[in-house]
């Protein structure tokens, strides 16, 4: 055995993690959290860029996106719920939030956040809602009612109306996913005493990634609910979410690699504990999976899709590929940045393990059923809101 | 009624004469039984000596002291009383330490070695095998809050149920508590965990409710080789104002952390993390 | 045509503006309703839990708790050299023995090899990390070997465990010997 030297004395690695960090506390609900609000901030910037960007392509997808993010939305504190040790004391964080803790936010912002977005559905699909309220009978009568909130007035002057507060919701709702989601960011970046999670990026990673996964999750859906009920895709609008999928996610990895370079390059004594996590516990899920399997791939399938005019039929077998990768490889950032920041103890001498179970209370089964229920909400939002109907289909229907 | 008047007398007769009271009592003068009535805070005040002088009938809700920790890393021989009185204290579950003793072992070639099996609950019996060249060096190093100045766990408590008092005691509302687990990601020194039975964290007080009452620390009271000091440090006389005004090898944990812990260690070596 | 609408224009924003602003009062009503009293009175935490703190039972007592009923160890046990081990580390906690100044239970009391165990898990040289200033450290058996006692002897049939170097002293006073590193 070669004499260590100087500097390593502190880094040499005996294994030794403190008692107290044996347990992973943050486990799989944690890891789902970022990711469902990433894809609900995502779902909206999509929204977005048609509503206030008027790009007008993404036509198709604007509304359906609105009720995709509302669906993930309503389920974003499912898995919050299930992780807290206290689930009964969660209404403390808006009755006595602490004005110091990046945590305690979330449940005025997610509020904020959740009537904003609430509102601009009630908006843009109100003349929709009036129509299919004058048709509908018995419960659903009163229940377009509600949603149409007792108004029956569709008129020009009205409409007018409507337009100027959506685009003032849409407007607002830019920065505010934003904030939504570079703010979860921040609850991990914000703690200095984890080496994997303390650093500024982190807010921005965050967000990026949420914008891919948001985009990746629109393409899926879209593609998938078009084949099965046998409707026409718009391969433009697909196109299109393409070239931002691509464009976001050039931002997205750029960043991830250029914060694991920055640690790598600068070398402080942090380093020594993250090498030991990237090469050790992390290897597998991080650079093998993470970065070469789902970063890579996609990154020159979407450059290629986007550069070159693939045919209709080329386009629409690669594009819900490519994006199940991308959330997929969203899925695995979380994973390794939640799970893979706790492994590393603060005794920066070891790294501790972690085995999800299936039936334990934050164990797999839980997961799944929380990422399907926003499915089945979809579902369910889909038999009162049309997905694809516009104000100008209301007449022909 | 008549408990009652029992009691009254009973402490009359306390308030008199406490030894002789005592003895009467062991000679079986008064019956034994009767001393089963005295209620508990009673008993617990007369019995106890007061270990910290000036905090026992103390009403206010802060105290004027400015308390600090010191560990004595050269002293200390591991043997876990400190861990033991710890547990008993609080009925600590097993698997989660409020306080634990690390050993390191350094060998001749800067190799750290370090190892906490059951947070030295069990005392260190056995030697490690494991170690290739001969050692140089080792020691135990003691574990414990750090009650900083500027404390992460208070910062990150969603809902204000971690927080420091004004005389520098860093606590846990158990009935706010919503077990997050925010604090325990925050702590830079991994003294948090989540109780798996009140499912709120937890960590090491400094024993708060010892110390207002004029009592030592849990740890400090049993540690044999006063490797765990505790004090005041307004007080001018006291043992911690004394070590940390002389020039000795004094630091803290992570200094870089800018948390400034109130729990000093004296002849902390750099390979303590 | 201008259709004929039973809702003026702006009925439907009004009435959001309504559902918003009492949405906000009843949120704001219902916080002072669930804010805990002393919520706020010395910090962000609620104050009263100071009380509660104060409140968390004393179960370990002080060695002179205990010598309050156990007279005859107390001369022992604070004469010696064992006079800062606790009473408790070996026993268990005073609370087990004595809740609201009532006898509970009985202590757990160490016997035969298990009070060996207990004096090694000090004692023994083998762990190295045991400053001499702190502690006396022996190798078993060579401690028995040197003592030229039977290998298979127990601790306290030397070492009284309350003050191990009671008997000791007292043999070697016998003798009219004196101890080596005895300062006397």
């Amino acid at each position: 055995m070669s004499v260590a030297a100087h500097g390593e004395t502190i880094a040499a690695v005996s294994n030794y993690i403190f008692p107290n960090d044996l347990h992973v506390h943050w486990s799989l609900m944690i890891v789902l959290y970022p990711y469902i609000t990433g894809l609900v901030a995502g779902a909206f910037i999509v929204s977005s860029l048609y509503h206030v960007f008027h790009i007008k392509s993404l036509k198709p997808v604007a509304r359906f996106s609105l009720l995709f993010a509302l669906a993930f939305l309503i389920c974003a504190t499912w898995p919050l719920l299930n992780h807290l040790g206290r689930p009964e004391r969660a209404l403390s964080m808006m009755l006595t939030p602490n004005p110091t803790s990046a945590m305690a936010g979330f449940g005025y912002i997610y509020s904020a956040y959740f009537i904003v977005l609430l509102l601009e559905i009630i908006f843009i699909f109100r003349p929709v809602v009036v129509a299919l309220g004058q048709k509908a009978t018995g419960g659903m009568k009163a229940l377009y009612s509600v949603l149409a909130i007792g108004s029956d007035n569709v008129s020009a002057k009205a409409m007018k109306l409507d337009h100027k507060i959506i685009a003032f919701l849409a407007a607002i709702g830019i920065p505010m996913a934003c904030f939504l989601h570079g703010y979860v960011g921040f609850i991990f970046g914000g703690i200095k005493a984890n080496p994997l999670w303390a650093t500024p990026l982190m807010p921005l990673i965050f967000l990026l990634s949420a914008c891919v996964s948001g985009i990746a999750g629109i393409i899926v859906t879209y593609i998938l609910i078009m084949k099965v009920s046998g409707k026409e895709i718009d391969v433009e609008c697909v196109q299109t979410l393409i070239k931002f999928l691509w464009g976001f996610f050039i931002l997205d990895f750029t960043f991830e690699m250029l914060e694991l370079f920055s640690h790598f390059y600068m070398a402080t004594h942090h380093w020594h504990t993250l090498d030991a996590l990237y090469s050790g516990p992390l290897f597998n899920t991080f650079w093998v999976a993470q970065v070469g399997i789902f970063s890579v791939i996609p990154f020159f399938l979407l450059m290629f899709m986007s550069l070159i005019r693939f045919k209709d039929g080329l386009l629409l077998f690669f594009a819900p590929i490519v994006s199940i990768m991308i959330l997929l490889q969203v899925l695995l950032m979380r994973w390794n940045v939640v799970i893979g920041g706790q492994l590393m103890s603060k005794s920066e001498r070891g790294a501790t393990t972690f085995h999800p179970m299936w039936l334990e209370k934050e164990g797999i089964l839980p997961a799944i059923i929380i990422m399907v229920a926003p499915v089945v909400i979809l579902w369910l939002i889909g038999k009162i809101l049309p997905f694809w109907m516009d104000d100008d289909g209301i007449e022909a229907a | 009624m008549k408990e009652i008047v029992d009691i009254v007398d009973i402490k009359k007769e306390i308030k008199k004469d406490r030894r002789a009271f005592i003895k009467n009592v062991l000679s079986g003068t008064i019956a034994g039984s009767l001393l089963m009535v005295i209620p508990a805070g009673a008993a617990l005040d007369q019995r106890l000596p007061e270990q910290l002088p000036g905090m026992r009938g103390n009403d206010s809700p802060f105290t004027e002291k400015k308390f600090a920790f010191i560990v004595d890393v050269t002293a200390c021989i591991g043997c876990g009383s400190c861990c033991v009185a710890d547990k008993n204290e609080y009925n600590v579950p097993d698997g989660n330490y409020r306080t634990w003793v690390e050993r390191y072992i350094i060998d001749d070639h800067d190799e750290v070695f370090v190892d906490s099996p059951n947070g030295g609950l069990d005392g260190y019996t056995k030697p490690r095998k494991d170690i290739p060249n001969p050692v140089r060096d080792t020691f135990f190093v003691p574990k414990l809050c750090n009650m900083c100045e500027k404390p992460s766990c208070v910062q990150v408590c969603p809902v204000g149920a971690t927080y420091k008092t004004e005389d520098g005691f860093i606590l846990v509302d158990k009935k706010r508590c919503v077990g997050c687990g925010y604090c325990i990601q925050a702590c830079p020194y991994s003294v948090r965990f989540l109780n798996p039975v009140s499912r709120t964290a937890e960590k090491c007080t400094w024993c708060y409710h010892r110390v207002r009452e004029g009592l030592l620390p849990a740890c400090v009271n049993v540690c044999p080789t006063h490797a765990r000091k505790f004090g005041d440090l307004n007080d001018k006389k006291s043992e911690v104002y004394k070590i940390l005004r002389e020039p000795h090898v004094i630091s803290v944990l992570k200094p870089d952390m800018g948390n400034q812990p109130a729990l000093h260690y004296l002849g902390l070596r750099r390979e303590v993390v | 045509m201008e259709k004929k609408y039973k809702s003026a224009y702006y009925s439907h924003v009004i009435k959001i503006a309504l559902i918003l602003i009492i949405g906000g009062v009843l949120a704001v009503w219902a916080r002072g309703l669930f804010l805990p009293d002393t919520m706020g009175q010395y910090g962000h935490y609620r104050g009263s839990d100071l009380e509660d703190q104060r409140n968390v039972e004393v179960r370990n007592h002080t060695n002179e708790s205990c010598y309050e009923c156990h007279r005859p160890i107390r001369l022992v046990h604070k004469a010696g050299v064992h006079k800062t081990v606790s009473c408790e580390f070996c026993h268990g906690p005073y609370a087990d023995h004595i809740t609201d100044g009532k006898y509970v239970a009985k202590m757990p009391v160490k016997r035969d090899m298990e009070i060996k165990t207990l004096c090694l898990r000090c004692h023994n040289e083998i762990i190295r990390a045991r400053p001499e200033e702190s502690i006396k450290v022996v190798a078993m058996p060579l401690h028995l070997e040197e003592k030229k006692v039977n290998v298979e002897h127990n601790c306290n049939q030397c070492h009284m465990v309350h003050d191990p170097l009671l008997w000791v002293k007292a043999a070697y006073d016998m003798m009219g010997l004196e101890m080596k590193g005895d300062k006397k």
